[in-house]
C-alpha cells in the first residue's frame, strides 16, 4: 500500500506540473452586480464572484483567433461574423454581432482537429440577461452531420430539437462563459442559441477555444 | 405634377401604409396597455357592455369601433379576438390620414400632398403607433380632420363646415382626454393664421360671400352642438349612461394630475424632439431627421409667402397647428412617444409642403434632379428604418418607439402555459393561479384568454392553497413566497416580461414530465 502511495504522489505531482492557469484577456464589466433578481432550479447560482482560474495543459494556444466563421445568419443586420472571432471582447455598441430572431448558430472552423481543452463565448455583456437554448457542440464535419459531439447544452424543454439539455442557463457578463471541452478533439464548433430574455435575437462578441495540437 | 401621376402615387402610397401597418400584425408581443384594451374590448363584444372609466383607459371610440371590424371576421367573443382584429382598427386610421391630406390639395398643390403621402406612408414613428391597438391613429385621424374642417370655416365659413368640423371634435375628444390640447392648438392656430394673412391669400375668399357675424356665430353653434351630440352619445355608451360625459369632464382633474404630477413617464420638454430627431441605442441609429428638416422648409416657405403653395392662409395655419401642439405636448411631463402622433401628422403634413417648396426652389433643371435623387435617397432611408423599427426589432428596447414593451421572451411563457394545458386531463380548464402586482399581470389576461379558470392575486398569502393549481406564476418579489408554499414537486422557469422585470412560472411535476415527454425526439 505505501509503495503503491509512493508511485502514485510523484505521478500525480508530475501531472499537476503539466498544467497551467489558463491566461485569459477579460473585457470590462459593463454592469455592476446583477440588476434583477432571478432565482431559478434552471438557473446557475448567482455568486457575484470572480470565476476560479481554470488549469490546462501546458502549450494550450488560443486556436480561434482570426478563424473563419460561418452562421446559420450569414448577413447579420449589426456587426460582421468575422468580429466575432478579432480578439476584441468589449460589450459596448461596435463590439458585436446581431444575428437573427429565434434558433441561429455560428461555427468556428479551427483550420484542423485539435485537442480542445478551453471554449469561451461572450453572447453580449452589457446588460444582464440570460441566452435560451445554449448549445455547443464539436464536430470534423463542416455540416455537423456526423460525428457531433455535444459539451454543453442548457436547453432544458428541447426547444431546439437537439435534446434535452442538462447544463443551466446562466446570466451574461464579462468574463465570458467557460466551457470545458475535456479534451476532446474536433476542428468545428458549433454555437446555438435561441433569443433572449431581452429580445428573441441571437449576439456574439467574442468565442475563443483553446486547445494544444494533436500529437 | 400631372393628375394621373398624382392619383397613382396616392394610390402607391395608400397601399404601402396599409400594408406596413397590417403585415405581420401579431409580430410584436402585447403591450400592457394594449392587452388591458383588449380585454376591456372584450366586455363590450361579448355583453355589449362599455362604462367609460375617467381614470383609464381613455375615451370609446376604439372600442365601438373595433366591433364593425370583430363582426366582419365573425368573433363574438372575448376568446376568439386576435391581433388582426385588434390592431386592424388604428392601422385603417393611421393609413387613413393619407386621405385627409386630399382636400388640401388646391391649397398645397398636387406635389406637396403627394410627398406628404410618401412621407406619412413611411414614417417609422406614424407606421408604429398605428400597430398597436391604442387610441393615437384615431385620435390624430379625427384631429387633422378637425383642422382641415376648421380650417375651411375659417376659410369660407358655412354650416356644412361648421358640423362636419364639430363632428370631428366630438370624435377626437370621444377618444382621448389629451383632445384639449389638440383643438385648442387647431382653433389657435386658426385663428392666428387668419389675422396674420391677407385675404388674397386664402383662395376662397374671393369667391366667398359675405356673411353677416350672427350666421357666423349660429354655424359655430352647430358645430359645437354638433360636437356634444357626438361626445354625448359615445361616454354616454349610447345613451346607457347618461352621465359618461360629465365623467368625461371630472377626468381632466385625473389627467391635470397625472400630466403635470412627478411620476415614472416624466420627462423633459425635448423628449420628443430629441426622439424624433436622432438617438442611438446598441448599434442602431434612428432619426426622422429627414420629416423635421422638410417640415422647416415648409414652414418658412409658408411664412415667406412660397409661389410653391397656393394657399398663404393653409401653410401658416398647418405650420401654427404642428407648432403649437408640439409645445403643448412637449409641455406636459407625462410623455409617452405614442402622444407625439397628433402634432406630428401636422409635421409630416408640412415635410410635404416643405419638400414641393425645395424642388420647385432649385434651379438649373440639373440640380433639381440632384435634388430629388437626393430626396428619394433620404425617403429609402426612411422606408429601410421603418421596416427595422416595425418588423426587425418591434419589441427591442433599443428602438425608440418601444416603451415598457412586452418582450419576445414572455411569448415562450404564454406558450408554456398552453403546451401544459394541451396535455392536462382539464385542458383549457386547468388551474392557472397568478401571483404578481397589477403591473405585472398584464398582458397575461389577454394571453390567456382561451384559459376558462385563471385567478389573479397580489400576494402569495391571498391566494389559497397554491398547490392546487398545476401552473403558478408569480412576479419576482413574490416567486419566494409562492415556492416555499409550493414545496418540491414543482418544476420553476422564468420568463422575460418587460426589460429587466422577469415572472417566474411553477408547474406542477407530473404535467412538466408529460410536457417534456412530449418534446422528445420520437
Amino acid at each position: 500500500m505505501l509503495l503503491l502511495a509512493a508511485l502514485l504522489v510523484p505521478l500525480a505531482a508530475q501531472q499537476a506540473a503539466e498544467k497551467e492557469v489558463l491566461k485569459l484577456q477579460l473585457p470590462k464589466p459593463m454592469f455592476i452586480g446583477t440588476p434583477t433578481n432571478i432565482k431559478s432550479p434552471n438557473l446557475e447560482v448567482i455568486t457575484g464572484k470572480s470565476r476560479p482560474p481554470f488549469m490546462v495543459p501546458v502549450g494550450t494556444k488560443l486556436l480561434s483567433l482570426k478563424k473563419p466563421v460561418r452562421s446559420s445568419d450569414m448577413q447579420p443586420v449589426i456587426g460582421e461574423l468575422d468580429m466575432i472571432t478579432d480578439g476584441e471582447k468589449e460589450g459596448g455598441d461596435g463590439y458585436f454581432v446581431e444575428l437573427g430572431p429565434g434558433k441561429q448558430w455560428v461555427q468556428v472552423d479551427l483550420g484542423k482537429p485539435y485537442a480542445l481543452q478551453a471554449i469561451l463565448v461572450w453572447h453580449y455583456h452589457s446588460q444582464a440577461r440570460v441566452y435560451r437554448d445554449v448549445i455547443v457542440q464539436l464536430s470534423d464535419d463542416k455540416d455537423f452531420l456526423k460525428g457531433v459531439q455535444t459539451i454543453f447544452n442548457n436547453d432544458h424543454d428541447n426547444t431546439s430539437g437537439l435534446g434535452i439539455g442538462k447544463d443551466k442557463e446562466y446570466i451574461e457578463v464579462a468574463e465570458g462563459r467557460l466551457i470545458d471541452p475535456k479534451g476532446a478533439k474536433a476542428r468545428f464548433v458549433r454555437f446555438y442559441s435561441n433569443g433572449n430574455t431581452t429580445n428573441d435575437l441571437n449576439h456574439y462578441v467574442e468565442i475563443e477555444v483553446y486547445g494544444t495540437p494533436i500529437s | 405634377m400631372s393628375r394621373a401621376v398624382f392619383g397613382g402615387v396616392l394610390i402607391a402610397a395608400l397601399a404601402g401604409a396599409l400594408a406596413l401597418r397590417l403585415a405581420a400584425a401579431d409580430l410584436r408581443p402585447m403591450h400592457h396597455d394594449e392587452a388591458n384594451q383588449a380585454v376591456k374590448f372584450g366586455a363590450l363584444l361579448e355583453h355589449g357592455d362599455y362604462h367609460y372609466d375617467r381614470n383609464d383607459h381613455h375615451g370609446p371610440t376604439l372600442y365601438y369601433l373595433t366591433l364593425p371590424v370583430a363582426w366582419t371576421r365573425g368573433q363574438a367573443t372575448l376568446a376568439s379576438l386576435d391581433e388582426r382584429t385588434l390592431r386592424a382598427v388604428p392601422a385603417i386610421f393611421g393609413a387613413g390620414l393619407i386621405l385627409l391630406f386630399l382636400p388640401l390639395t388646391r391649397r398645397f398643390g398636387r406635389p406637396a400632398v403627394a410627398a406628404a403621402a410618401i412621407l406619412a406612408a413611411l414614417s417609422p414613428a406614424l407606421t408604429c403607433f398605428s400597430r398597436y391597438y391604442i387610441q393615437e391613429s384615431l385620435f390624430a385621424w379625427f384631429v387633422i380632420a378637425f383642422l382641415i374642417a376648421a380650417g375651411r370655416f375659417a376659410e369660407r365659413p358655412g354650416p356644412a363646415p361648421a358640423v362636419c368640423a364639430g363632428a370631428m371634435a366630438g370624435l377626437a375628444y370621444s377618444t382621448k382626454e389629451t383632445s384639449v390640447i389638440a383643438l385648442s392648438a387647431v382653433v389657435l392656430a386658426a385663428v392666428l393664421a387668419r389675422v396674420t394673412t391677407r385675404s388674397a391669400d386664402a383662395p376662397d375668399d374671393a369667391t366667398a360671400p359675405r356673411v353677416s357675424a350672427g350666421r357666423r356665430a349660429a354655424w359655430v353653434a352647430a358645430g359645437v352642438a354638433a360636437a356634444i351630440v357626438v361626445a354625448f352619445t359615445f361616454y354616454s355608451s349610447f345613451l346607457k349612461y347618461p352621465g359618461g360625459l360629465f365623467e368625461s369632464i371630472r377626468a381632466f382633474g385625473v389627467y391635470f394630475d397625472r400630466g403635470f404630477g412627478p411620476g415614472s413617464h416624466s420627462q423633459p420638454f425635448g423628449y420628443y424632439a430629441r426622439l424624433l430627431a436622432y438617438s442611438s441605442s446598441g448599434g442602431l441609429v434612428w432619426t426622422e431627421g429627414l420629416v423635421l428638416v422638410l417640415a422647416c422648409a415648409g414652414m418658412i416657405a409658408s411664412a415667406l409667402r412660397s409661389p410653391a403653395i397656393p394657399s398663404g392662409f393653409w401653410g401658416r395655419y398647418v405650420s401654427l397647428y404642428a407648432l403649437i401642439a408640439f409645445a403643448g405636448f412637449s409641455a406636459i411631463r407625462y410623455k409617452t412617444p405614442w402622444n407625439l402622433v397628433p402634432f406630428y401628422a401636422g409635421f409630416v403634413l408640412m415635410a410635404g409642403v416643405g419638400t414641393a417648396a425645395i424642388v420647385r426652389g432649385v434651379r438649373p433643371r440639373a440640380w433639381r434632379v440632384l435634388v430629388i435623387l437626393a430626396l428619394v435617397v433620404a425617403v429609402s432611408h426612411l422606408g429601410l428604418q421603418n421596416w427595422r423599427a416595425n418588423f426587425r426589432y418591434p419589441a427591442d428596447p433599443r428602438n425608440p418607439y418601444v416603451y415598457a414593451q412586452t418582450v419576445p421572451d414572455f411569448l415562450r411563457l404564454t406558450q408554456r402555459v398552453m403546451d401544459v394545458a394541451a396535455l392536462h386531463p382539464d385542458r383549457s380548464a386547468m388551474l392557472v393561479k397568478v401571483v404578481a402586482g397589477p403591473y405585472e399581470q398584464w398582458p397575461l389576461p389577454w394571453y390567456l384568454r382561451r384559459m376558462t379558470r385563471v385567478g389573479y392575486w397580489t400576494r402569495a398569502d391571498r391566494a389559497g392553497r397554491l398547490a392546487d393549481a398545476p401552473v403558478v406564476i408569480a412576479s419576482q418579489d413574490q416567486a419566494d413566497a409562492v415556492a416555499a408554499a409550493l414545496g418540491g414537486d414543482y418544476v420553476q422557469e422564468f420568463y422575460g416580461l418587460r426589460p429587466d422585470v422577469l415572472l417566474a412560472i411553477f408547474i406542477e411535476r407530473p404535467s412538466w414530465d408529460r410536457f417534456l415527454a412530449s418534446r422528445q425526439p420520437r
